[in-house]
């Protein structure tokens, strides 16, 4: 793979698990009650170094919604996916943003979030 | 087209006096009756008509006749051809100077001032100032007479009364003034410094004729001009123009095949074990070093039918080479290892001169001072140091001038730095006046690229566009490019071909795309390399030789020709290269 061009956060930062891949920042999270197929998701206001795949329309519990899954560019790990549309009013508040699935990630102090567990581990998120 | 047909006498013509050309000829025109030049009307258009001629010409109506036979006969006697020009001034009744614009350059070079400056009234001047200016000249001119004949009160009555009323130019009315002070003390005849000697007479026609307007007298070689014009947009529009110029034609537009651009790959490089992240031609176009993150670097010497072998591996970084930079006698190479050292080798030997590294602190780009005698450093920690070639530390900007993964370049006249500061802004910094410019975009910058004469950057964006910026003066976004694919990796692009006309770029998508850099139009697509292309670089010195690096371990060389190429399979202990047949 070529030379990988990946831009360095500062701050609490969350990363790929698999590669350590800076993601996104925690002063960028705007919720953290999302969920997906595996567990608990944080939506965030700006996420780096990730591509996007292609948009498709798909039926979330919330609704309706445009989206695109993102995947790490260090590994190509699938991390999350992002709002391109929403079709409820009360759900525009997600367009352009994105959210990370925290399984996938690392948290700002190397924590790992496991499912399943409603209780933090010690340290914050 | 309109206009007389062959064989019609026309009733009437008016033929001018023509004071300034030689005689007319007499053979066609036995017919007619000359009209007293004293029935010139400024009106050409009723001549025109009254011979049935239309008033313009060509098939959208935009060019005026009368003009068109102006500008030929001008263009006539530029070429010498003075029989023809007075022949077709005659034969068209369309003058090149009307009679008293004749007449205004009969005085002048007889230097009868007097009734040259009167003239001046009549040849349809409109705007005072001209004619004012106009007057200044030619009575400038009886006055410097005068002097150089030594009519001194003839030259203080010519200051006084004729040139002071027309209150222009008051500084050199007081340079005249001064000039005549001194000459009536100097009874010896010194002249006074050289602008206020008198000029030839054709010189004082010269200016007079480029201060007086295009209707009035028609600019010198405007034919000439017009026609160069026209060439030149043909050549700015063909966008695969790539050879040199002497082949344009008047005869048909100028249409450049795309068999110009090098488009064929002619050779394939195997030397490196592993991708190959940068490469690089030396400035006289001889030798094309290239980076692998197999951590050496290797040179290899472009041959004299543009075949390239290889002539040095350069082995002792620890880790990926990402970066080659040629001194501006291309006699050294500077390597740099990703957040590791710079290194320094002589071209011909092979052998590294010099290790460069700061204590604990990675580098991450280099440049060579133009000069030759120190080397440009960026840092892991966002700072720039300049050390000479003995690894002391001459200089250093710290603060944020510089980024982890950035391009540091050096403009040819040793003044600007430009580094990228921030993830969507390129730093030029003026060493002289430490004046800061800023080129800022509203996307991610991933690299970017300086042209051969410092003039334009190249920059790379996130989004997958090329935006092309101009730094001289004024920094300013000229031009967009796209098409290539980039979303993981750091694609460099290349300024090229003639003239640098054209723009290149890897791909992720394993293809080199090629732009024309005037138009922004993409002018092709290379497919060959079977892994993304990461870097390309243009032979500064042959505009029809492109070279290519990959992920799939290869340099490919770009011609005009297609070559007989079978990549052979890499070989585990081999400095293994494949030459292909042309």
């Amino acid at each position: 793979m070529g030379r990988l061009f990946a831009v360095n956060l500062e701050g609490k930062i969350y990363t790929c698990r698999h590669c350590r891949t800076h993601l996104a920042l925690s002063e960028d999270v705007i919720s953290k009650s999302f969920h997906c197929r595996h567990g608990k998701a944080y939506l965030f206001n700006k996420v780096v170094n990730v591509t996007e795949g292609e948009l498709e329309e798909r039926l979330m519990m919330t609704g309706m919604h445009v989206v695109a899954d993102i995947f790490c560019v260090g590994c190509g790990s699938i991390v999350g996916w992002k709002y391109e549309t929403a079709h409820e009013k009360n759900q525009k508040y997600k367009e352009g943003k994105s959210v990370l699935e925290r399984i996938k990630v690392l948290g700002p102090d190397g924590n790992n979030h496991w499912i399943n567990h409603e209780a933090h581990i010690g340290g914050s998120d | 087209m309109g206009g007389l047909e062959d064989g019609l006498p026309p009733s009437k013509r008016l033929r001018s006096s023509s004071a300034g050309s030689s005689s007319v000829l007499s053979g066609s025109t036995a017919e007619e009756q000359p009209i007293a030049a004293a029935l010139f009307r400024d009106s050409m258009a009723q001549i025109l008509q009254c011979q049935g001629q239309e008033e313009t010409i060509g098939s959208r109506g935009l060019i005026k006749r009368i003009e068109f036979v102006r500008l030929i006969s001008d263009a006539l006697y530029a070429l010498g051809y003075k029989r023809s020009g007075a022949c077709l001034e005659e034969e068209s009744g369309i003058p090149l100077h009307s009679a008293d614009v004749s007449l205004l350059m009969q005085y002048v070079l007889e230097g009868n001032w007097d009734e040259g400056a009167s003239t001046l009234h009549k040849i349809g001047l409109e705007d005072e100032t001209i004619i004012k200016s106009a007057k200044f000249l030619i009575l400038e001119q009886k006055f410097l007479e005068f002097l150089e004949a030594g009519k001194t009160l003839d030259a203080l009555m010519t200051l006084r009364t004729e040139i002071s009323p027309l209150h222009v130019r008051t500084s050199r009315v007081h340079e005249l003034s001064s000039c005549l002070l001194s000459r009536s003390v100097n009874q010896n005849g010194l002249s006074c410094n050289g602008s206020l000697k008198a000029k030839l007479r054709s010189e004082v026609l010269d200016e007079l004729q480029k201060l007086l307007p295009p209707t009035v007298v028609v600019p010198e070689r405007r034919l000439e001009h017009l026609v160069e014009q026209a060439l030149n947009l043909q050549r700015g529009t063909c966008v695969f123009h790539n050879s040199s110029d002497w082949d344009m034609s008047l005869y048909t537009d100028h249409h450049c095949g795309r068999d110009n651009i090098p488009r064929h790959t002619s050779q394939i490089l195997e030397g490196h074990q592993d991708e190959v992240w940068n490469l690089q031609f030396s400035h006289e176009g001889k030798y094309l070093a290239s980076a692998s993150t197999d951590r050496s670097a290797i040179i290899w010497e472009v041959g004299k039918y543009g075949e390239a072998t290889l002539k040095h591996r350069l082995c002792g970084h620890q880790k990926p080479v990402s970066q080659v930079s040629w001194s501006l006698d291309d006699q050294q190479l500077l390597t740099c290892g990703a957040e590791e050292t710079v290194r320094r080798w002589d071209v011909s030997s092979g052998k590294c001169l010099q290790i460069y590294e700061k204590a604990g602190i990675p580098v991450v780009s280099c440049a060579w001072s133009p000069d030759g005698r120190s080397i440009f450093a960026g840092f892991a920690d966002k700072s720039i140091c300049v050390w000479d070639l003995n690894g002391n530390e001459l200089e250093c900007w710290k603060g944020q001038k510089t980024l982890k993964i950035s391009d540091l370049e050096i403009t040819g006249n040793g003044r600007k730095i430009i580094s990228m500061c921030r993830e969507t802004a390129i730093l030029l910094l003026d060493r002289e006046t430490n004046e800061e410019k800023l080129i800022e975009e509203d996307q991610m910058i991933t690299s970017f690229s300086l042209s051969n004469d410092s003039k334009l950057l190249l920059v790379n964006l996130l989004n997958q566009e090329i935006h092309l910026w101009t730094i001289d003066g004024d920094v300013k976004l000229l031009a967009k490019y796209k098409g290539h694919k980039r979303s993981r990796f750091l694609i460099r692009s290349c300024f090229g071909g003639l003239d640098q006309s054209f723009i290149a770029s890897g791909s992720e998508d394993s293809q080199v795309y090629i732009w024309h850099r005037g138009s922004g139009q993409l002018v092709d697509i290379l497919p060959g390399h079977s892994g993304a292309v990461n870097c390309v670089s243009w032979n500064p010195v042959d505009p029809h030789m492109l070279a290519s690096a990959s992920d799939d371990r290869t340099i490919r060389i770009w011609g005009l020709h297609e070559a007989n190429i079978k990549p052979r399979v890499l070989q585990s202990n081999g400095t293994h290269h494949c030459n292909g047949k042309i």
